[in-house]
């Protein structure tokens, strides 16, 4: 590659070229315009054209501005270490996926050890608490950046919503993997049972008896898991989560209600209380007058 | 692999062998699916006789001459529907009252919109229970009627009767939740940690769904396998799959709960148990179970699993009523009402009950006492799947 080149696909020469050409451009717009507004003789609508005319000249200023070699370099400098936080960015989700891969294959590396009959106290919920870990540490940090300008209260809303959505699906998975350990455990027990009668030769012919087991057994690891406080955690957990969701999601339809000419949830619930309280009010009276008669 | 092998062979042959039979079924199956089914709830004729806000309530006349004097009212839960008291001919409680001779009322608390998010426990027994009450009394021109509660319909019932002693001639509680203060059911262990707060400020009314899935998690092998294992087998008798489609159709037939109202009901039921201690108040009147004297029957399941025995059995030595029977049931929940064994024996035991008091107040109050628990003969106990 050239030097030549180099010099022509430098980003600060092209960005001055831009601009000179925005400049010139926005320069004789700019000069067309006073004499638009001649024919009208209405004071009013003038000062409507002299507005019109300030705006390229403030542009033309801007643009001048930034066409200042000092301040292309200051641009440009922040522009470099664009790829830096890129790469930052990849390298901790990298580590994150890493880590739950490493926990993935942990998990698979146990599979088929003994089935421990009634017992769930050693449940492996590390695979969701590394992903809870990783979402809550890289990725809703995202969600979280504060947010700047007219509209930061609107963005902040949907951010807040699809955090707490996210969140809500991480409890779920979890509360969902809690109920699936029971259908684990009992499929083992079975299996181990089939084995045995097999090997001893006494396998029935009618396989009803063997779900009908597998069912005494599976609402026996239910009983179970329903008592721990490993449920009742996860239990609460999902219904704390889900609520987040839901209360963060009820705002954000209350702001998107409030651009249209339709009542939103919140007038809506002042009114049904309203209601609530002034029919009890008349039921009340109404009971005080009949006994009166 | 060191793992258990399951013997495949010997279940893939099993399966060739009954694969005729198998599609004999499927072929039976698809002609009752594909036919015409009776599976309509709730046909017994009544007439709408009052209405107020969301809810009605149904009248049922009986037909034979000998009647009760005094009419029934059946105060239903606000979760699920009244229904299932009249799920299917030949295993209707009100078909077997009718055919008792006792005329029937029922309240219908219909399904709960938005704006009733703000009726609280106060608002149902006060104010709708007291209104229909006094509307039965005022068309029968009578001072009290019998009232028979069903689960949270039975505590609500609990709760008048400790208010109004003066309108109810006699109480009959069903599967009926008064002391809550127990680790019996799994609905008892988890409604003490939920926070039924913020539950209720996120969402307002409890919706149905969430209330029905709760209800499947209490024993998921039965009612989310082996249940549709059981239609499955049987989907080629018409009549088995009648009953299922109306136990199905009843059981997520759901009204959303007030959410006011379900607040209260676990914080000052659930959470601290207020009832069974005197303690709870409505309408700033506080109710005290002493106050009920009047004579009491209530009726439990062995294996119910949503509202235990000790959720129940409490209740006759806390009333201050002398006229007060136990009866557990060797059933479930839901087998009270509609198991075809404890349908013979249930109406027919309370009409019985009901005629032995349906005289003149000076004549109940020589009726001896029956404290204590009492069951039924063991020919007809049975255990009946909720």
């Amino acid at each position: 590659m050239s030097e030549n080149q180099n010099e022509k696909h430098d980003p600060e020469s092209l960005m001055s070229f831009w601009m000179k050409s925005a400049t010139d451009f926005w320069g004789s717009t700019s000069r067309m315009w006073p004499d638009a507004g001649e024919p009208f003789q209405s004071e009013g609508l003038k000062k409507q054209f002299q507005k019109l005319e300030s705006a390229p000249k403030m542009w033309q200023s801007f643009i001048l501005a930034f066409s200042e070699p000092e301040s292309m370099s200051a641009l440009f400098k922040g522009m470099d270490i664009l790829p830096e936080v890129v790469l930052q960015t990849l390298q901790s989700e990298w580590g994150g996926y890493s880590g739950l891969q490493k926990k993935w294959m942990e998990k698979a590396s146990r599979m088929g050890k003994q089935s421990e009959d009634y017992k769930f106290e050693d449940l492996d919920k590390d695979i969701f608490k590394v992903w809870a870990e990783v979402y809550e540490k890289e990725f809703s940090q995202f969600l979280n950046i504060p947010q700047i300008g007219l509209t930061r209260f609107y963005q902040e809303r949907v951010g807040q919503t699809l955090n707490r959505f996210n969140l809500f699906q991480i409890a779920m998975s979890e509360f969902i993997s809690l109920l699936y350990l029971p259908v684990e455990k009992s499929a083992k027990d079975i299996s181990e049972k089939l084995e045995e009668v097999t090997k001893k030769g006494d396998l029935s012919e009618n396989f009803e008896e063997y779900y009908r087991e597998w069912i005494k057994i599976l609402e026996g690891h239910y009983m179970v898991l329903f008592k721990s406080t490993e449920y009742i955690q996860g239990l609460n957990k999902v219904l704390d989560a889900g609520e987040n969701y839901f209360s963060a999601r009820n705002h954000l339809i209350e702001d998107i209600l409030q651009l249209f000419p339709v009542a939103t949830n919140k007038d809506m619930d002042e009114l049904c209380k309203e209601i609530y309280l002034l029919k009890k009010e008349v039921k009340k009276l109404s009971k005080k007058v009949a006994g009166l008669k | 692999m060191g793992g258990p092998k399951i013997p495949i062979d010997l279940i893939m042959k099993k399966l060739a062998e009954d694969s005729e039979e198998v599609l004999k079924t499927v072929q039976k199956a698809s002609d009752v699916l594909l036919g015409s089914l009776d599976t309509a709830i709730s046909t017994t004729p009544c007439d709408i006789v009052y209405e107020e806000d969301r809810i009605k309530v149904k009248h049922y006349k009986p037909k034979t001459k000998d009647t009760l004097k005094t009419p029934l009212l059946l105060v239903y839960a606000l979760i699920n529907r009244e229904t299932m008291l009249d799920l299917q001919p030949g295993r209707s409680t009100i078909q077997n009252f009718l055919d008792e001779g006792v005329e029937v009322y029922m309240i219908d608390w219909g399904y709960p919109t938005r704006k009733d998010k703000y009726l609280t426990i106060d608002d149902h027994v006060n104010g709708y229970m007291d209104n229909v009450i006094d509307f039965i009394r005022e068309r029968h021109n009578i001072p009290e009627i019998n009232l028979m509660g069903i689960c949270m319909g039975g505590t609500f019932s609990v709760m008048y009767a400790a208010l109004y002693p003066e309108k109810i001639k006699n109480l009959i509680t069903t599967v009926t939740p008064t002391n809550f203060d127990t680790d019996q059911g799994l609905l008892h262990v988890w409604m003490k940690t939920i926070d039924a707060d913020r539950m209720v400020d996120t969402l307002g009314n409890i919706p149905a769904d969430m209330m029905n899935f709760g209800f499947l998690l209490l024993n998921p092998a039965r009612l989310m396998i082996d249940k549709y294992v059981g239609f499955f087998q049987n989907v080629d008798n018409k009549n088995f799959v009648e009953n299922f489609i109306r136990m199905e159709k009843w059981i997520f037939d759901s009204p959303d709960v007030p959410g006011e109202t379900f607040r209260q009901f676990i914080n000052d039921l659930y959470k601290r148990n207020l009832l069974i201690q005197n303690k709870m108040e409505l309408g700033g009147r506080r109710i005290d179970l002493k106050k009920i004297t009047i004579p009491l029957l209530n009726f439990y399941g062995k294996y119910d699993h949503l509202v235990p025995p000790g959720a129940c059995e409490r209740l006759t030595e806390a009333v201050g009523s002398r006229d007060t029977e136990d009866v557990c049931l060797d059933t479930g929940h839901i087998g009270i009402y509609v198991s075809s064994k404890v349908q013979k024996e249930f109406a027919p035991r309370i009409a019985r009950w009901l005629k032995e008091r349906d005289k003149p107040a000076t004549v109940t109050a020589t009726v001896k006492k029956t404290r204590g628990k009492t069951s039924l003969p063991k020919k007809e106990k049975k255990k009946t799947a909720a």
